[in-house]
């Protein structure tokens, strides 16, 4: 197979799973309202705990909390790319994608980059929706790309660690039911506060939990402008979760293929 | 490429542990033939599909589709076969004008023919007018046919059907017959799999009956009939009486099976016995609540070759 021919079906799928997502408003609403409603609830809620010895220099809570936003939507959003993968393995569409000259390769990439591209589409509308409301990004219009860039390979990464799940157990409940693992994941991370407004177990744990560094990457670009600490924490740690995501959800592939 | 038999297996087997769900099959499909494979759910029959398009690796054996190895050829199995599987899985978020597209780009047809192929197939399969609705909103019937049409994007040789009308009303399944004789009869060589004795009966050049993983018998339907050989009289009777009529049959020809309460009887004698029987049984005492003579049908060949009766398990 050529690449050409194999760049043609994966763009294929992409348009596929990109339009998946958009046909289901019951999937995009919740993961687009829901962070949008916590960040009114919580800049008017917290706006005092700005004040609070380690807190960042901030404009506001809501400025502080852009980028818990921006996770938030992203995480959850990006579990609809995997279930969707994993719906497909059930209902037997993924057969009929095996039963075609299909490049493998390109069934996971095409569905993955319509979770990429959601993701992207997240990041941009938290981050215009919240600049009405006197936020300010320091990075500038640099920052906000880069912002949008992350947030894609975040859903990106998540989706392929998470499409390894729906590839092993073929089971979208399975899929699902890591939903409340991410949630705890963002809970003990410094999401919601910063790190050094934490003590004891609670800080120990945000320290060595990924997520953290994540939003502590969009937050640096947010509050104190382009570095290359922030490019590094929002998009080379992203690109890193992408990697070990697509191994191990190669991987699964093969492993499924190769049981047949 | 023309080949003589299109679809070849040689002692090919799939275990799934220590199941046998497919042990040992040889089958042969010449080119134009429409093959079918009857049997029971579990009997073996979409194994022995998704082993001749590649989906399934055999445990044993081999097998050439399109004049391709199914394991070290599978990517040119695939672009020579077209595969319409179990349950017409089809994504139903998308519509059949998009689906067909999506199949056109995974076979590599040109992007300036995608549209106009799907035009054609839409048409052929009576979809053109709901080419743009979502396919969720689609009945079973139209979900087959458009499966089918997705199966002929890239005009195949080869075409494989498990269980092409399992759940359609008679309308819609006499039409799918209909189009798989009109690509029949235009040189498609067809193996389709079904569990429904008159879909086999009607369409079928050849068949094979398949249980438990092995080919039990293989012909022509009239040539597989005519080998049973007798009608079947199968007479309702009250269990009680059972074996009082199952004594009387017997002098007449071999007992077959059949449903409950009823006892079936190959007649010796062909149709004229009846009226003997009816006697027979009468001096025995035996009420008969119903009668029914059957010339002989792939059933009686399903029930002599395995024991048991397709009709039954199916319905």
């Amino acid at each position: 197979m050529t690449v050409a021919i194999a760049t043609r079906q994966t763009v294929a799928l992409t348009k596929r799973s990109t339009l998946a997502i958009l046909r289901q408003p019951v999937l995009i609403v919740p993961s687009l309202v829901f962070p949008l409603f916590f960040a009114a609830l919580s800049a008017s809620s917290f706006s005092k705990t700005t004040r609070l010895p380690g807190f960042p220099k901030v404009d506001s809570f809501l400025q502080f909390t852009l980028a818990s936003t921006v996770i938030q939507g992203v995480l959850f959003g990006s579990i609809t790319g995997a279930a969707a993968l994993a719906t497909d393995i059930e209902g037997g569409f993924f057969d009929r994608l095996l039963a075609a000259p299909t490049a493998r390769t390109g069934i996971l990439i095409g569905n993955l980059m319509g979770s990429a591209l959601f993701g992207a589409a997240q990041s941009a509308i938290f981050v215009f929706a919240l600049l009405p409301f006197g936020v300010r990004v320091e990075a500038g219009l640099l920052g906000i790309g880069a912002m949008i860039i992350s947030g894609g390979l975040i859903a990106l990464g998540i989706s392929s660690l998470m499409s390894a799940v729906a590839i092993r157990t073929g089971s979208a409940e399975a899929v699902q039911g890591a939903f409340p693992l991410l949630f705890v994941l963002l809970f003990f991370s410094s999401v919601f506060f910063p790190r050094q407004t934490m003590h004891g177990t609670y800080k120990t744990i945000a320290t060595i939990n990924p997520i953290s560094y994540l939003v502590e990457g969009i937050r640096s670009l947010v509050l104190d402008g382009f570095s290359g600490l922030a490019i590094a924490q929002a998009i080379l740690i992203p690109i890193g979760i992408c990697v070990l995501g697509f191994v191990l959800a190669l991987t699964e592939l093969r492993r499924r293929l190769g049981a047949r | 490429m023309t080949l003589q038999h299109p679809i070849v297996a040689e002692n090919l087997s799939r275990h799934f542990g220590d199941l046998k769900a497919v042990d040992g099959i040889n089958l042969s499909v010449s080119e134009g033939e429409i093959f079918g494979f009857l049997g029971p759910n579990g009997a073996g029959k979409s194994t022995v599909v998704r082993m001749l398009t590649t989906l399934l690796r055999p445990t044993s054996g081999t097998a050439r589709v399109a004049g391709f190895d199914v394991v070290k050829q599978a990517d040119s199995v695939r672009r020579s076969i077209g595969v319409a599987l179990q349950d017409a899985a089809i994504d139903p978020l998308m519509t059949g004008t998009e689906l067909l597209q999506l199949q056109a780009v995974l076979y590599g047809i040109p992007a300036n023919k995608m549209k106009s192929r799907a035009g054609e197939l839409l048409e052929r399969v009576g979809l053109t007018a709901a080419g743009d609705r979502r396919v969720g909103t689609y009945s079973g019937g139209m979900r087959r046919r458009l499966d089918l049409a997705l199966s002929l994007i890239h005009q195949p040789t080869v075409l494989f059907l498990d269980e092409p009308t399992a759940g359609l009303d008679p309308m819609s399944r006499i039409a799918l017959w209909d189009e798989v004789r009109r690509l029949n009869s235009e040189g498609t060589t067809v193996m389709l799999t079904t569990q429904y004795l008159e879909e086999a009966d009607q369409l079928a050049d050849r068949i094979a009956i398949i249980d438990k993983g092995q080919i039990v018998r293989e012909g022509q339907p009239r040539v597989l009939k005519s080998s049973v050989g007798v009608p079947t009289l199968i007479v309702n009777v009250s269990k009680e009486q059972l074996e009082v009529a199952t004594a009387v049959l017997v002098t007449f020809g071999e007992i077959r099976p059949t449903g409950d309460n009823a006892v079936g009887v190959g007649l010796r004698q062909g149709a004229q016995a009846v009226t003997d029987v009816v006697r027979k049984l009468d001096e025995a005492g035996v009420r008969v609540s119903h009668l029914e003579l059957n010339e002989p049908s792939l059933d009686d060949v399903f029930a002599e070759a395995t024991g048991h009766r397709l009709e039954g398990e199916t319905q």
